[in-house]
């Protein structure tokens, strides 16, 4: 990865909140600007090469989605992870109408806000489409919708398929919860319930029931995370 | 203050506009009646000169000159002389007859009508001609009676147009005061209302009149916001209890942390549970503030054609491996292609709560079944499951914030769920039914059908919200 790929703007106006994404992202191996207003996030979007900027919904002076909706304008395309404090599907389509690419409601764990950053960091950095993708000895073809783990066929729902498909490429990051149930099921909303937890225990047997190593490990408090030993 | 009210009101304005109008058109009526019995009047006393002309013509023609001035000399000493006016003059205008000492000068030409004043003031209505002998007869009448006839009913009429007029000033005044009393009415009660509170009402007078009818829909009105705020309160006690109890226990072990610091190998546990507890409290906030947001969405905002068959199907299959671990069976049943219009996100969430609470309550070895069908009233999914059910008396109560049974006050969940289901019913025109699946419970969403309704929306109080279709 190229230094801008490492390299977030973060515009949040809270200090305090600032303070602890700018620690965070450092944590994750991140270079981070700070930016406490819309001014500063349009001048620093424009002349910087960021991977992803994060955006706080409520600003002083220019709003959030002003921002990069004017960024855009200007033809920055930089990834934007819109943090609200409103929360509700309102504000995030029209946070995602306006350019945005992701949203995170407030109060936010910080391992979620770290997930979706790097989800965009990789979406940034998109390889060709492939057709097979292999994580450890576990094999998936996208064409046949097949799972196989050391040529072992597993037999899977076509839910199970996508679940596993979003694992995969995803493969080594945490994927939390909501950023499943919005993928594979197209859900924006919290369901309150164990039930992801569940659907993805039983995939989990399917999937490692009998083998070497687990691939899904379940990350405490933030989600889950796909990875082969080594 | 009432009467300055009624000065500026707008009945008063309106009533003075067809005040104006009633006397204009008044006016009009009497100035013809006027004109009409006028020359009425005229015509007559032109008649009777006419007649008299003819019958002294008819002397002049039977006997000449002489005979004339002797009907001319008769009639001026007769009695009524003093109305009638003669003169008999010859060529050079001296006269030979009659009780005019001489011939008008305003009178020319051969013959003809007119108004003549005369010496002694008084004006008559005059007709003269020219004899064949070149002498020329005057014979005109006084027109004091006439004058005075014109005088009275110009006077009659005068009388009546002002009283009239006062009439309708009088009518329209109280007009206005009857309808600004009513309005100042309800003006002081809601001046009341924002003063003291929610408790006052707008008197009803009774008559069942269109003033009733505003009083009684403002009333209405009044009765719904404090259902609403009561509820509101009740829901803000209900959250500082649920969001208190957990907050003064994070609070108390973070405080005996503080106090006695445990051993370093435990700070990940006490950091950890105090994380988990405020995990809990923010989710009852948020599915409090989404229940909130539902409620006060405009309906139709963002609805879609949404296949309610394949939703069951998708939420059942979500919930399945739950249903597993908590052995329970759970299948989709009923129809396919069943759909409804309406926001898939919330009618998955709602299904979803539904789901979630039959496979709970639904007793270990029970049964869930989710069955989508097409109903004389709509598409309709219904959530059975075998366990206990809930009692008759109970089933409106636990779509109520907060509420939860007796018996599972103690097991996981923030009661909000079917507050949720509620909320989304309201925003679709759906009726949630509860009922006995004998055993167990039957809850039934019945959406309306396909077009969805917006006769009955519901109270809305914001502005409508964007709902457009989540970006994937």
């Amino acid at each position: 990865m190229t230094g801008a790929a490492r390299r977030i703007l973060v515009i949040e106006d809270d200090r305090e909140t600032a303070g602890q994404l700018a620690d965070c992202l450092r944590g994750g191996g991140y270079a981070v600007d700070l930016a406490g207003d819309g001014t500063a996030a349009l001048s620093l979007a424009e002349a910087g090469d960021y991977a992803v900027m994060t955006v706080d919904r409520m600003l002083p002076g220019i709003d959030g989605i002003a921002v990069i909706r004017r960024l855009r304008e200007r033809g920055v395309a930089t990834p934007a992870l819109i943090i609200s404090a409103l929360g509700e599907i309102d504000d995030r389509v029209r946070g995602l109408r306006a350019g945005g690419d992701d949203y995170l409601v407030k109060p936010f764990a910080f391992a979620e806000m770290l997930a979706r950053v790097e989800a965009l960091t990789r979406r940034s950095a998109v390889v060709a489409k492939e057709t097979l993708l292999r994580v450890g000895d576990l094999e998936l073809d996208l064409l046949a919708r097949t799972a196989r783990r050391r040529g072992r066929r597993i037999e899977l729902l076509p839910r199970e398929f996508r679940l596993l498909e979003y694992l995969v490429r995803n493969a080594g990051e945490v994927v939390s919860r909501a950023m499943l149930l919005q993928h594979v099921w197209d859900l924006h909303f919290d369901p309150m319930t164990n039930v992801i937890d569940v659907y993805v225990g039983r995939l989990r047997r399917k999937l490692d029931h009998g083998q070497a190593y687990p691939l899904i490990h379940t990350i405490r408090g933030v989600g889950f995370c796909l990875c082969a030993p080594g | 203050m009432l009467l300055d009210k009624t000065l500026r009101s707008s009945t008063l304005k309106l009533a003075a506009i067809y005040i104006a109008v009633v006397c204009a058109a008044i006016l009009l009526l009497f100035a013809y009646v006027y004109e009409t019995s006028i020359s009425f009047a005229r015509t007559a006393v032109e008649r009777d000169i006419a007649a008299e002309q003819a019958w002294l013509a008819a002397g002049y023609a039977r006997g000449g000159a002489p005979l004339l001035a002797r009907r001319i000399a008769h009639r001026s000493d007769g009695a009524g002389s003093g109305e009638w006016s003669y003169l008999l003059v010859d060529r050079s205008l001296a006269p030979l007859a009659g009780n005019l000492r001489a011939w008008p000068n305003a009178l020319s030409g051969t013959g003809g009508w007119s108004d003549l004043p005369l010496p002694s003031g008084a004006r008559i209505r005059a007709v003269y001609q020219i004899l064949p002998d070149g002498d020329r007869l005057l014979v005109g009448r006084s027109l004091g009676d006439l004058e005075h006839f014109d005088r009275s009913i110009a006077f009659a009429l005068g009388w009546a147009v002002g009283l009239l007029a006062l009439l309708a000033v009088a009518a329209g005044v109280s007009t206005s005061r009857r309808s600004v009393s009513r309005i100042e009415a309800i003006n002081t009660a809601s001046r009341e209302i924002m003063r003291t509170g929610l408790g006052k009402r707008i008197p009803l007078r009774g008559t069942g009149d269109e003033w009733d009818e505003l009083a009684g829909n403002l009333n209405a009105m009044l009765a719904r916001i404090e259902e609403l705020v009561e509820a509101n309160r009740q829901v803000s006690d209900n959250l500082a209890h649920d969001l208190r109890t957990p907050l003064t226990r994070v609070r108390g072990r973070l405080e005996k942390a503080y106090h006695c610091p445990p051993a370093i190998a435990e700070y990940p546990a006490v950091i950890g549970q105090a994380i988990a507890e405020l995990d809990g409290v923010l989710k009852t906030f948020s599915s409090l503030l989404r229940i909130s947001r539902i409620e006060v969405q405009d309906r139709g905002e963002g609805f879609r054609a949404v296949d309610l068959s394949a939703l069951a199907r998708e939420v059942v299959e979500l919930f399945e491996p739950a249903a597993e671990e908590a052995g329970v069976r759970l299948h989709a049943a009923g129809a396919d292609g069943i759909r409804a219009v309406g926001d898939r996100d919330l009618l998955f969430d709602a299904l979803s709560n539904l789901v979630d609470n039959a496979i709970h309550h639904g007793g270990p070895d029970g049964e869930v079944t989710v069955a989508v069908a097409e109903e004389r009233t709509g598409p309709a999914v219904t959530v059975a499951d075998t366990g206990p059910g809930i009692p008759a008396e109970e089933r409106r109560n636990v779509l109520k914030r907060f509420y939860r049974l007796e018996r599972s006050r103690n097991s996981p969940g923030n009661g909000l769920g079917l507050s949720l289901v509620a909320a989304v019913a309201g925003l679709h025109g759906a009726r949630i039914e509860m009922s006995d699946n004998a055993p167990g419970l039957k809850a039934t969403l019945r959406l309306p059908p396909s077009a969805p309704a917006s006769g009955e929306a519901q109270p809305s109080l914001a502005a409508g919200k964007l709902r457009p279709r989540p970006v994937a």
